[in-house]
Formats: structure tokens, sequence, C-alpha cells
């Protein structure tokens, strides 16, 4: 399936696919903050900073998004990128429907 | 769609029926074609003559126009002859009547088995959404989200961005867990009612009046007309316990019919 990037403007579609990458990563910062936080090893002024570091990016971010108009692109791309993951984890931990795609293919006419 | 340049000839399959009585339903297919019924025995296939080659378009309209009229002759011949074996869209045997009636033959046993199977019984489609005051109660209820919450109050900026988030994690983790709870057991109950469950995914895409709902479980259900209203009195009182239901059907039974097509391949060799 491919990414739809609904924007007729590249740059501004290619600056949507590197703001949605980049809340990836962040996604996974967040995680990782909140698991040392946690942990018990950071004192209270190492996760204030951290947690100003990470506050920083968001907004940082949330800006990039408003000044481009390229929320709903980001979205879009998000819940692409989402599906994409869900399907191919579908395809790999689902054999039964692997095959039968495969039938299905198959089917349409080729076979006979 | 001409048969004439030597190209070659194919039969165009819109389903399988309980009858072995040669019949023509007029030009009521596929692109107007005569739809017509080669018998074996006691069962039939419902084909229209065309090219071996499938039918291809790149506009939608077309596309629906062709999918509406392989469904029409598909529910002609289920309201004529009781539960059919449809087949998908485009499924196409090469060859002419002789051959479809070699298929049949060979595969006759399979196909009278699965006649059986389905007879008297329709396919319906069950969706579950989760409505928005049950997603809240879920959520009131978690003793380490509130405990969280309470802890929010008085942080400073920098880790009170990070208990947000922790927060939210939370938050969707408790919900995950409870929808799936829900589907489990909206599924088991389900199942009691019906003669066959197939699951499929919860992110299909819904009418206008479902959207912004959260869909917690989709599926098929194979079910005797006689057990049609047990279900529809269920499903009408999970809408009591805080769910959204979309109820569709009856509907041919596509979602039961999966080892045809694979049989029909080998068939083919």
């Amino acid at each position: 399936m491919p990414v739809q990037i609904d924007e007729d403007n590249l740059k501004s579609g290619l600056l949507g696919v590197i703001v949605a990458l980049v809340e990836v990563i962040q996604e996974v910062l967040e995680r990782e903050a909140i698991r040392r936080m946690e942990s018990g090893r950071l004192n209270e002024n190492e996760i204030e900073r951290l947690g100003q570091g990470l506050m920083e990016l968001d907004a940082a971010l949330e800006h990039i998004k408003v000044e481009n108009g390229i929320e709903k692109t980001v979205k879009s791309i998000r819940s692409d990128l989402d599906k994409l993951v869900e399907e191919t984890i579908d395809v790999m931990a689902n054999p039964e429907r692997w095959k039968q795609e495969k039938v299905n293919q198959n089917v349409s006419g080729k076979q006979f | 769609m001409s048969l004439e340049n030597n190209s070659e000839e194919g039969r165009y399959l819109y389903c399988i029926v309980s009858s072995g009585n040669e019949k023509d339903f007029g030009k009521v297919g596929v692109e107007d074609r005569s739809v017509y019924i080669v018998a074996f025995n006691d069962i039939g296939a419902v084909v229209h003559r065309c090219e071996a080659k499938p039918y291809e378009t790149a506009t939608k309209e077309k596309a629906g126009k062709w999918l509406l009229a392989h469904q029409y002759v598909v529910d002609l011949a289920t309201e004529e002859f009781g539960t059919v074996i449809p087949l998908t869209f485009d499924t196409i045997l090469r060859g002419n009547n002789e051959t479809l009636k070699k298929w049949l033959s060979k595969e006759y046993s399979q196909l009278k088995e699965l006649l059986a199977r389905l007879e008297g019984k329709a396919e319906y489609g069950v969706q579950i959404f989760l409505e928005n005051d049950l997603a809240d109660r879920i959520l009131e209820n978690s003793e380490e989200i509130k405990s969280l919450k309470k802890k929010l109050e008085n942080t400073s900026s920098g880790s009170a961005y990070l208990l947000k988030k922790k927060l939210e994690n939370e938050m969707q983790l408790s919900k995950q867990l409870a929808i799936d709870k829900y589907a489990k057991d909206l599924h088991a109950k389900i199942e009691k009612l019906v003669d066959e469950v197939k699951i499929g995914s919860t992110s299909k895409e819904v009418p206008e009046k479902w959207k912004g709902k959260q869909m917690i479980l989709n599926v098929a259900c194979l079910a005797h007309k006689d057990k049609v209203k047990n279900l529809g009195n269920m499903l009408g009182s999970f809408k009591n316990e805080g769910f959204a239901v979309r109820f569709t059907g009856p509907w041919p039974p596509y979602s039961f019919v999966g080892q045809i097509n694979e049989s029909k391949i080998e068939g083919s060799g």
C-alpha cells in the first residue's frame, strides 16, 4: 500500500513525511523517558530537565505543523503508517489470510 | 466483449445453486450479458459467456456497476433456489459449458457438502462500537489513572509533561484492555447464537453514521434464518450496555465459502 500524501505541493508533502517520522521518534523517546523516570535512577532535577527537553520538542513540532498548515497531512500520513504496520503484522502473523489472499489473486481469471 | 477474433472462451461464474435444471435468466448479467445455468446432476453453476480474461477497469463507477450486476444475479439465484455458494466478482473459468460441467462433476461432492452446510442460512454482518460514555467510564474506574491525575496537580512543568504522557499511555492501555475483554465477551455471546463466526478487521471503513466511534468487534456470522431473530434481540440488548451496534444482512455467505476457490484452482489444473 503506497503512503498517500494529500497535498499537491510536494514541499509541504515532504515536510509532512519528515514531521510524521519525527513524531514517531518523539513517541519512542517519551516512552524511554518515562521508563527512566520510573527506574528511580534519575533525581528530580534530571527528570525535570528530561521532561523540559521533550516538552520543547513537542512545542517545536506543533509550531512547525501550524506554521506550514500541515496538521492534516501529518495526521493522514501517521494513520497510513499505522495501517501499513497493522497490515504487515497481520500478514506475517496470520498465515491463513496470507494463503487466502494468494488464492483470491489466482482466482481472478488468470488461473483458469 | 466479443467472442470473435480467436480470443479464448470463458465462463464468468456468479454462484453455484442446488438445482439441476438448465435455465435462462435473460440479459441481467455484468455488461448486460445473458445469464444461464449449466447443470450437472442436481447442482448448477450460474454463468455468462465471456472471454477468458478478467474484467478490469480504472473507473470506480464502472467497477461499482459491475459489482451491482454481480450482486443482482446472486440475489436472483438466491430468491429462486435458496442459499447459493456465492463466488467473488471476476471468477472466470477458462473453457466452455463442457469444461464447466467437468469441473462441476470433479468438485461435486465438495460442492454438495458446502451447499448442505449453507442451506437455509445467510451471512450477517455485526459491527460493535464503543459509545463514548462507556469509554469515559472505563477510564474513571482506574486507580492508577486517578492517582496520576492527582500527582499532576502539583508538579513542575518538565516532570508534569512526562507524567502527562505517562497518564496518556496508561489511559490508552486500560482502554485497550477493557476493549479486548468486551470484544471477547461479545464474541462468545454471538458465537453461541449462530452457526459460524468469522472475525474481521476492526479498522474497516464504515458509513458516516458510525465514524468517530471506535469499532471493537467486526464479525461475519453464518446464521440459520430461524436464529436471526434471537441474534437481533441480543444485539439490541448490547445497546443498553453502552455499545452501538451495526447489524447488516442477510447477505450471500461470501465469508464462508473460502475453500471453494481453492478447490477450483486445483480443479483447473
